[in-house]
């Protein structure tokens, strides 16, 4: 069980402290996690998730410069407390808007409110949002100029969320919605590998299917997909009823109100990729050559965007002069090259050329690995397709919205 | 290792300061306790907000506590949280002020909104002052029979937190008998799953205690609770049904029917968005079918898929947990996962420990069918930017190789890399292309042409350096210029500052001296020379110099024969974790342990094994501080994930015994015979197990129990007795006790008894049984059974064991009432030789 929940800022300073059992934990195991931060090179998203330290276990999670720390001394399931802290950001991110120092600084009593439902006693109680919302207001314009107005000045309804009791936990009842309307979003993210040999070694789609429901009432939905076999492994929210899945392939559910993950997918072992990358790199006393070359392979029938390709010069390169025919690049001071290319054209095919001054060698034996990333809308690319979506239990036939989009995860091309 | 513990913080230098900011704070408090005017409310709120932000920055506001109850009285949700937090976080420190709050605390919990009833009851639960408690019975008994669920929740948890103020206040109370009917009642799935925990809690905390909370324990994981539990699951939350998963896996159903109905029920858990449900689900379908093989290996194939997808589409602190776990599924089934290796190919942006793991399961996982991919995607990684992993692969590779599969295609690949003239690259492949010759003697004509090509100058690690002396010594007769090459070697001596490499090159100028005399003479003279002089650093190579001095002015065919006598291949590398180890992280799946890749007992304090028990003293706790026992074994598998084959001064340095007693032939004579000292002790040791061995074999009980021990009984048991826990329980209940003893463990057999598996294999060793055991330090409890020898006469026994106070209780049950008396004396002085060597 975690016996303590630390918010440390991006300089490592506690922003908040949140005891959960009796046995206090002294915050100088927060400066002790800091020196091990710095020791691991001071980035706090790229160290281990679960640290030992002399005294307690640590579990860190790390969000927009916010580090989410807990603490504790016993065997427990560490995925429990690791998906606790996520939840912890996930709503605190919910609550305000988004996550910065400043605004947890700002909003620290919500914050300790939010933490207080969250977990008793070093255990999980409500983590979700909607009904941490009916016990905790958010701290919205809204609410604090009803306050004025009103002359009340809580900021929390008295009454208690009535869904703890209800057999639908996730969906507070008698909701009276002034818009009648669900959309649902395909975000698809394709990971690619293409080796040395230009072989695409590994190509899978993680997909989820984020609803955004605003109906009124007890609604009952179901989704249906056109080609549902194509889905390798399937993860449900929990308002997802398993039988109509296991017998038809359908998700039926009644959905919390607002925004939330329904499924996640995975489509594994692709054929195609909708970009291609050839890097091509000749080294000879001194001197390497560099060519990259990007285009679109199999047209995906909507425009590829935001193009971007990464990629690490080696330590051993002294200068680097780069050029590109469409697009811009630039060589960081870590010596990361970045090449911003945006849309790609269709008369031509983006290149970067250019010439890599090697440092004491004559010829370059490490490469870089190039990351690219884009955005696709409109599409989603493991094909994966609705079929329809029914709405029941609702007064009047709803306004439902359907979007798709695949970006890149982790594509990466070898040289 | 851990960082020392920083030294405690000194005072902020901001303190001044705040000091007089909390002098003023008191000041406007105390004007606004008793107003009543409008906007009170509004200024009490900012002043509160000012003291708790203070109180988070680290100020220390607790001179505030009086004025801070005094403005408590308010019907401001927000105030009478803020007040809460801050009455929580002071009153431990301020005993005799929290009293204050008592009152007003006790009002709320009356209160009409059962949102502030909850909240005021948490706070009363939190203050954790010990003269409170008696004001705490009253309200949580009210609270437990609430009509909100919100309230009924709080006090359960509540109760759990009395308990861990005064056991005994909440014992007399009677509260757990009250949360057990609760569970069993309550509409409200939150207010089961709290009282769920506390009650897991409270019980397992007595168990140690009273018979009665143990007999508590055993009805919580009995088949009515546990089924009630699990016709419930889909009302739970996330969280709480991870908690009834855990109980689940606890649970010793009676028959198959019943695992099936278990699994089937739980399946669709493992698709569960939460990642701590999937999981905690995938223990109880590891731990149902543990003695079903076929079963086993179908839930592997069930559970391959969310595992693969958690990793890949989990946030990255998600993913790396995950990753641990399926790192143990892979290790335990590999053959299970060949098909799914692109799973584990490493994307350049993963962390290196996450790109580690990978590279270990990729190893593991290679076979025929794969070895070609996963070699070629492994030889990438030797050409990235991230050097640490491009040596990691190297090794895999290496590792790989010495599997057996496609060794042909793999060697050619690792004499490549000796071409790609990068330092580390050619340091890695050279230790790797030894160990392969260890193996594969036969490659020793393709490498020795690649190898005599490498400038001993650009090789310049240690490890390295001294696989490349090996080498030049073993091939010495293939290779034409090795003479020379150890010459130039043995003239810079004094560049050359590991020992490693200094022994190495005493023992390679002697083996090339047996085969090019001539040629190597003088090297060897200078090398003894450089070598009897070497005293400053590690006396080794001065002793090694030494005998081999003697040695070659005694005799140079006896030298020959025990510097270089013919040597076997070696089949098998010592495995970097035993297996037994590996089982028991297994045991303990869905644990920190599994991160860690240690079994809970060789990194957990001994007082933080329970669950949930914490020494006072927070200050003398110490994770770092394992016993020195683990802390050996700690490096020993450190030592052996590093290299495959230790070299001799780090293995003396460590004195590791038997583990590498046993391979002495794999190593050149000189090792062995420097070694001797260890090989004796490991050897010591040896006899005694294999005398074990004998015994087992034979059926015998002891032959020569010491002391204390009975007298060996002429009992014979059956050394391959079997029993199912459904007949055992049976046949439990059937059967009257037959004799109930008393009886003190010896000290050894205390120090012996960390985990109750120890013991479980000692009393294998004397054809004894254990069905079922649980418990933590220091209780333990122990279902053992044996069978008499030629008849199927069972006897079964409880066996109840207090570390603490050494102290035994056995019940046994015979079948056969005549034997018993014999079988009793067995028992018992098997259980006597436990710990002893």
């Amino acid at each position: 069980m975690l016996q303590c929940i630390f918010l440390l800022s991006d300089s490592g300073e506690v922003m908040l402290e949140k005891q959960m059992t009796a046995h206090r934990v002294d915050r100088s195991i927060c400066a002790w996690f800091w020196d091990y931060v710095l020791s691991q090179g001071g980035d706090s998203s790229k160290i281990l998730q679960v640290i030992a330290s002399p005294t307690h276990y640590i579990f860190q999670v790390y969000r927009e410069g916010i580090t989410f720390l807990a603490c504790t001394q016993v065997e427990m399931p560490p995925l429990m407390a690791i998906e606790f802290l996520s939840r912890v950001a996930d709503v605190l991110t919910d609550y305000l808007g988004s996550l910065n120092e400043d605004l947890i600084k700002d909003n620290f009593v919500i914050v300790y409110e939010i933490l207080d439902e969250m977990m008793d006693n070093g255990f999980p109680l409500t983590t979700e949002p909607n009904i941490l919302r009916e016990m905790i207001a958010p701290p919205d314009i809204v609410s604090k100029m009803l306050n004025v107005v009103t002359g009340k000045s809580s900021n929390v309804s008295n009454k208690l969320p009535e869904a703890t009791a209800s057999c639908v936990p996730w969906r507070k009842t008698g909701l009276k919605n002034a818009s009648n309307e669900v959309y649902v979003n395909l975000v698809e993210e394709l990971d690619a590998l293409v080796n040395r040999e230009g072989m695409l070694v590994k190509c899978e789609v993680y997909g989820e299917i984020q609803v955004n429901s605003h109906l009124p009432g007890l609604p009952d939905l179901t989704l249906s997909f056109a080609n549902p076999t194509i889905l390798n492994d399937v993860r449900f929210h929990p308002c997802v009823r398993f039988r109509p899945w296991e017998s038809h392939q359908v998700l039926s559910f009644v959905p919390p109100d607002g925004q939330f993950k329904l499924m996640s997918y995975r489509v594994k072992n692709l054929k195609n990729i909708p970009v291609y990358l050839k890097p091509q790199l000749s080294s000879d006393s001194g001197n390497c050559r560099i060519d990259v070359l990007v285009g679109i392979r199999n047209d995906p029938g909507k425009t590829i965007d935001s193009v971007t390709v990464k990629f690490q010069l080696p330590l051993c390169i002294a200068s680097a002069d780069l050029t590109s025919n469409y697009g811009t690049v630039n060589i960081l001071a870590d010596k990361t090259c970045s090449w911003s290319i945006g849309r790609i054209p269709k008369d031509k095919s983006p290149s970067l050329t250019g010439n890599l001054v090697l440092d004491g060698m004559d010829r370059l034996h490490v490469f870089p690995t190039f990351q690219v990333k884009f955005k696709i809308t409109g599409v989603a690319f493991s094909g994966l397709q609705i079929d329809k979506l029914d709405v029941k239990n609702t007064p009047s036939s709803p306004y439902k919205g359907f979007r798709a989009i695949t970006q890149a995860g982790q594509y990466e091309v070898r040289s | 290792m851990a960082p020392p513990i920083p030294a405690p913080k000194t005072p902020s230098p901001s303190q001044p300061s705040g000091k007089s900011e909390v002098t003023d704070l008191k000041l406007q408090l105390r004007q606004l306790a008793g107003s009543r005017a409008p906007g009170a409310d509004d200024s009490k709120r900012d002043l509160f907000k000012r003291v708790i932000s203070y109180m988070t920055v680290g100020i220390d506001v607790s001179s505030a506590f009086s004025e801070m109850v005094m403005c408590s009285a308010t019907s401001d949700i927000v105030l009478k949280k803020m007040c809460y937090l801050y009455v929580g976080n002071y009153a431990r420190c301020n005993p005799d002020l929290a009293l204050l709050t008592i009152n007003f605390l006790q009002k709320d919990c009356r209160d009409e909104d059962p949102m502030i009833r909850g909240l005021a009851l948490r706070s009363l639960c939190s203050l954790r002052v010990p003269n409170l408690v008696e004001y705490l019975v009253a309200p949580l008994g009210a609270g437990l029979k609430d009509g909100s669920p919100y309230v009924r929740m709080v006090a359960a948890l509540g109760v759990l937190k009395l308990y861990h103020i005064s056991a005994a206040m909440c014992l007399d109370s009677d509260f757990p008998a009250t949360l057990k009917s609760l569970m069993l009642s309550d509409p409200d799935a939150q207010v089961v799953a709290n009282c769920l925990h506390s009650l897991q809690e409270i019980w397992n905390l007595e168990a140690s205690k009273s018979e009665e909370a143990s007999r508590e324990i055993e009805a919580l994981y009995s088949k009515p609770v546990v089924f009630f539990l699990l016709n419930k699951i889909k009302d739970f939350s996330e969280w709480a049904q991870c908690l009834v998963l855990d109980v689940v896996s606890k649970y010793i159903p009676g028959d198959n029917n019943e695992i099936f109905d278990i699994m089937n029920f739980l399946e669709d858990r493992l698709q569960h968005a939460n990642g701590a449900v999937v999981l905690a689900t995938i223990k109880v379908f590891l731990h149902l079918t543990m003695s079903m093989t076929d079963v086993h290996q179908q839930v592997y194939e069930r559970i391959k898929a969310p595992l693969l997808t958690l990793v890949g589409a989990g946030s990255p602190e998600q993913s790396y947990a995950v990753l641990c776990h399926l790192h143990l599924l892979v290790m335990r089934a590999p053959m299970l996962f060949s098909s799914d290796y692109k799973h584990f190919y490493c994307q350049f942006s993963e962390p290196s420990f996450v790109k580690k793991l990978k590279l270990e399961m990729l190893t593991a996982i290679a076979n025929e069918s794969n070895t070609y991919e996963i070699v070629t995607e492994l030889c990438e990684y030797a050409r990235n930017i991230d050097i640490p992993i491009a040596r990691e692969s190297i090794r895999a590779v290496g590792k790989i190789a010495l599997q057996q599969y496609d060794v042909n295609a793999i060697v050619d690949r690792l004499l490549q890399f000796l071409e790609m003239e990068k330092d580390y690259v050619t340091a890695e492949t050279l230790v790797l292309v030894k160990d392969l010759l260890r193996k594969y003697p036969q490659w020793s004509h393709d490498c020795i042409a690649v190898v005599g090509n490498i400038s001993s100058k650009n090789v310049q690690e240690p490890k390295a350096k001294a696989a490349l002396i090996w080498m030049l010594g073993e091939y010495s007769q293939d290779m034409l210029d090795a003479p020379y090459i150890l010459e130039s070697l043995i003239e810079n001596w004094d560049d050359e500052h590991a020992p490693e490499v200094r022994l190495h090159l005493l023992t390679a100028a002697m083996k090339c001296f047996f085969k090019r005399p001539p040629e190597t003479q003088k090297a060897l003279g200078a090398a003894l020379a450089a070598g009897l002089a070497d005293t400053h650093q590690a006396w080794d190579v001065h002793d090694r110099a030494l005998f081999y001095y003697r040695l070659v002015q005694y005799d140079v065919t006896v030298a020959e024969h025990v510097v270089n006598p013919p040597k076997q291949a070696v089949s098998v590398f010592a495995d970097t974790q035993s297996s037994e180890i590996k089982d028991r992280i297994f045991d303990e799946f869905n644990t920190l342990s599994v991160v860690y890749q240690k079994p809970s007992y060789m990194f957990t304090d001994k007082e933080h094994r329970g669950p949930f028990e914490f020494s006072e003293d927070l200050a003398s706790l110490s994770v770092g501080a394992q016993s020195a026992e683990n802390v050996i074994s700690a490096q020993r598998y450190q030592e052996n994930d590093n290299d495959l084959l230790l070299s001799t001064s780090e293995k003396e340095e460590n004195g590791s015994s038997a583990h590498y007693g046993s391979v002495p032939s794999a190593y050149s004579a000189p090792q062995a015979l420097t070694e001797a000292a260890l090989i004796d002790h490991g050897s010591s040791a040896f006899t005694s197990q294999s005398a074990f061995a004998i015994d087992d074999l034979l059926g015998l009980g002891v032959p020569d129990a010491p002391a204390p021990a009975p007298a060996p009984p002429t009992l014979n048991l059956n050394t391959k007795s079997a029993l199912d826990p459904g007949t055992f329980q049976r046949k439990w209940g059937q059967l009257g006790i037959t004799l109930s003893q008393e009886l003190s463990l010896s000290p050894q057999g205390v120090v012996g008894l960390t985990t109750p598996q120890s013991l479980i294999r000692h009393m294998q060793g004397h054809s004894i049984q254990c069905i079922a055991s649980g418990g933590q330090s220091p209780n333990y409890k122990f279902f053992f059974f044996a069978q008499k020898e030629g008849s199927s006469v069972f006897f079964l026994v409880e066996c109840i064991i207090n570390t603490s106070s050494a102290k035994v209780h056995l019940k046994i049950k015979a079948e056969d009432g005549s034997a018993a008396e014999p079988f009793s004396a067995l028992f018992q002085s098997a259980l006597l030789k436990f710990g002893l060597p």
